[in-house]
């Protein structure tokens, strides 16, 4: 080989040295290229440089330098299919059920609520607007604004992520903050007050809500707003204009409170007047003779003592109960024992279910005769068809609710389902999450701050009841049919094993400790399944691409530089 | 084609319905197809939408695709043209790709130092070059040295003229060489 640079040598260019390599020049013009490089060493080092650079160029990009994405692996089973004809029937019942559900439970419950004092024409509005219980929310609805907010924007980011650019993303979110930061209202005249021993005095008023927590806290003085407490020992002597929120161990209420008193403590008593309606879930529930309440009392206790004025209805679930006072409305109480004292007045219907007749003085002075019906105790020989046929839809609306989660959640789904073949890991978290987290649910909502995460965790605690049996469910269809490799397929399981669970679980007394046991376990692995995604994931090692070797075919009938 | 054979079974299964094989045909094609997205498209979650919408025409198309074809050729084919139009929707190509491919003037590399640039690079390095360049550049590499398309096709997928395509592809090299000189530099800025 020789080295032709002289200035009458014409080179071919890099385009057509390049069209050489990927093999797309005529054949004479090829041929005209190979007669050339077998003199040029110039001509022959820039060829076998592109040569080169395609082989690197193709060993780069095959290269398997990132696993298919979780969420690209199961979506083919997302893919558009008809829906079969068991879905339709399955989702007929669940409505069904759904239906039942509502006016069986749902609405006697609003229905009673509502002649409670607590007003509203739905169960929605009743928890979320109407019910002063939750007015407690107000406090905090910055927050919850705040989080309605982004959590939409989340949405709405995940909708339209295709559209954006990541910096276009990260501006979005940016600007979002910075509009609710704008929005976001001015301090208000809210007062917190935490110390041992909280106290308003006598002389002093406070414009605003007040927050307080202390061991002991006493309200002697004038609150012109809401009053939100946490601490063991509450007085609230003075005026409080609002309503009184209250977490503690015992609540005295000796002066006006005009508004509303809701409560979760052990002893409450009332020896003052309270404007509108009380509502209480504790140990021992007092009105006192001098008391006063000017609208209803919903209590849920185990000791009922109504000795002073209701203005209109009680409601009211117990032990034991005595009334004593006058009631401007309805009675309706549910329970252990009652007894209506000579010095009783209800001037509306009076009613009481329970174990034993109501002992009702001969000096009480009631509007119509007391409405007595004996508590049924249901025992697993007395069921019906009709208890059976129910079961069915039930078992419907479980399969309804199984489909949903995991047509929304299919990868967790099934690791969730693969973790319950891992009895001990399961069974042991199952028991830790099962009765540990509707406790600390509790004590977080003691404190006003935790009040949202408390009933956001028993929330998705109560949710996760349900899906724990679903996701047993499937593992059971799984042992019985095998594994299922895609989603259809594992809904298909999950339907089969919860058809026999629920049956298992209609068995007279063996139904309830399996259903303990379900529950338990399918608990157990979700928490693993969750446990598990929030570990840090190792990525897999790569495999070796082996690097081609350099020497590739030619077109035919050419040579590179005479080789 | 990287590593996949021909599945004229599995086509003829997924057409009669055979949702077991639907799942067999995606989970033999996705990896490849979430590759190629992943080096023609600028980010990873565009790559993973472009999967899964090319999965989506796929299924709605594969009825009318005809089996004496080669699978492979017609699914990147598929491939390419979708991702070329999301691009092209977006206008997030370079403006460096607007300019007429006729008039790029190339100025031949000195084969010496073609030899050093692209001696021991590795693929790493190469795919971090690849994410520098303007969309046709990429996009054309993609399709010529990933999914072995021939020039014909590349010239239908970015509506070019066929002899042209040679100049867009030795543009997009160019480009490459540019980005891997800079990487280059800035690496070895770095360690000093």
């Amino acid at each position: 080989m020789s080295d032709v640079d002289n200035a009458n040598e014409k080179h071919p260019d890099e385009i057509t040295l390049l069209l050489y390599v990927e093999r797309q020049l005529e054949r004479e013009a090829a041929h005209e290229v190979s007669l050339h490089t077998q003199t040029c060493t110039r001509c022959l080092t820039l060829l076998r440089a592109l040569d080169r650079e395609s082989r690197l160029l193709t060993r780069s990009m095959v290269e398997e330098d990132e696993p298919l994405p979780a969420r690209l692996t199961e979506f083919h089973d997302k893919a558009k299919r008809s829906m079969q004809w068991i879905w339709g029937v399955v989702f007929g019942l669940a409505v069904l059920g759904v239906y039942a559900l509502y006016t069986g439970y749902i609405e006697p419950w609003e229905q009673q609520l509502e002649q409670a004092g607590f007003g509203g024409s739905n169960l929605v509005s009743l928890l979320v607007f109407q019910g002063a219980f939750w007015k407690g929310w107000q406090s905090m609805v910055t927050l919850v604004e705040l989080v309605a907010v982004m959590s939409i924007a989340g949405f709405g980011l995940f909708a339209i992520r295709r559209y954006l650019r990541r910096g276009a993303a990260l501006a979005v979110v940016f600007a979002s903050l910075g509009l609710i930061a704008s929005f976001a209202p001015r301090s208000s005249a809210s007062e917190f007050r935490n110390a041992q021993t909280v106290e308003i005095k006598k002389d002093q008023t406070i414009k605003g809500d007040l927050f307080a927590t202390g061991e002991i806290v006493h309200v002697a003085g004038t609150v012109d707003g809401d009053v939100y407490i946490a601490g063991k020992q509450v007085e609230v002597s003075g005026h409080v204009t609002g309503d009184v929120i209250c977490a503690c161990q015992s609540l005295r209420i000796s002066g006006q409170v005009d508004g509303n008193v809701r409560s979760a403590l052990n002893n409450l008593t009332i020896t003052g007047s309270v404007g509108h309606s009380v509502t209480c879930f504790s140990e021992t529930l007092t009105l006192d003779p001098g008391g006063k309440i000017g609208k209803s009392l919903t209590s849920f206790s185990e000791s009922l003592n109504v000795g002073g004025s209701l203005g209109r209805d009680l409601l009211a679930f117990f032990k034991s109960g005595v009334v004593e006072g006058n009631i401007g409305g309805d009675l309706r109480t549910k329970g252990g024992s009652l007894r209506i004292a000579d010095s009783a007045s209800i001037d509306g219907k009076a009613s009481w279910i329970g174990d034993n007749p109501a002992e009702v003085a001969s000096g009480a002075k009631l509007a119509s005769p007391l409405e007595y019906k004996k508590f049924e105790h249901r025992s697993g020989a007395d069921r019906g068809a009709g208890y059976y046929v129910w079961r069915v839809i039930w078992a419907a609306a479980f399969i309804l609710f199984g489909l949903v989660l995991i047509s929304v959640m299919p990868l967790f789904s099934r690791e969730a389902t693969d973790n319950v073949e891992n009895v001990g890991a399961s069974f042991g978290l199952g028991v830790l999450v099962a009765f540990a987290v509707p406790i600390a649910a509790v004590i977080a909502c003691v404190t006003v701050v935790g009040l949202f995460v408390g009933l956001s965790s028993l929330f998705l605690w109560y949710a996760s009841l349900y899906f724990a049996q679903i996701i047993v469910g499937a593992a059971v269809g799984q042992w019985i049919l095998g594994r299922a490799h895609e989603t259809w397929g594992l809904i298909g399981r999950m339907t089969v094993g919860v058809i026999l669970l629920r049956a298992g679980m209609a068995l007279p007394y063996l139904g309830t400790w399996l259903k303990i046991a379900v529950i338990v376990w399918g608990i157990g692995a979700i928490s693993l399944a969750i446990y598990r995604r929030l570990q840090p994931v190792m990525a897999p090692s790569i495999p070796a691409v082996p690097t081609a070797p350099l020497s590739a075919p030619l077109p035919p009938n050419t040579t590179v530089g005479g080789i | 084609m990287p590593g996949i054979t021909e599945p004229k079974d599995l086509i003829v299964r997924v057409r009669a319905g055979d949702t077991q094989a639907w799942g067999d045909l995606y989970r033999e094609y996705a990896p490849a197809m979430f590759r190629f997205c992943r080096r023609a498209l600028p980010t990873r979650e565009d790559a993973e939408d472009a999967t899964m919408e090319i999965f989506m025409k796929l299924r709605e198309k594969l009825a009318r695709f005809d089996t004496d074809r080669s699978f492979t050729a017609w699914l990147y084919k598929v491939a390419a043209n979708h991702c070329w139009d999301m691009l092209r929707r977006r206008k997030a190509r370079h403006d460096k790709d607007t300019e007429d491919v006729e008039e790029l003037p190339l100025e031949a590399p000195e084969p010496n130092q073609l030899e050093r640039l692209i001696e021991e690079r590795t693929g790493e390095e190469v795919r971090k070059a690849l994410s520098k360049l303007g969309a046709r550049a990429r996009m054309a590499l993609v399709m010529r040295y990933y999914s072995d398309m021939s020039y014909d096709e590349i010239a239908d997928a970015l509506g070019v003229r066929r002899p042209f395509v040679g100049v867009v592809l030795l543009r997009a090299r160019h480009e490459l060489r540019q980005a891997l000189t800079e990487n280059n530099a800035l690496a070895v800025g770095g360690t000093r």
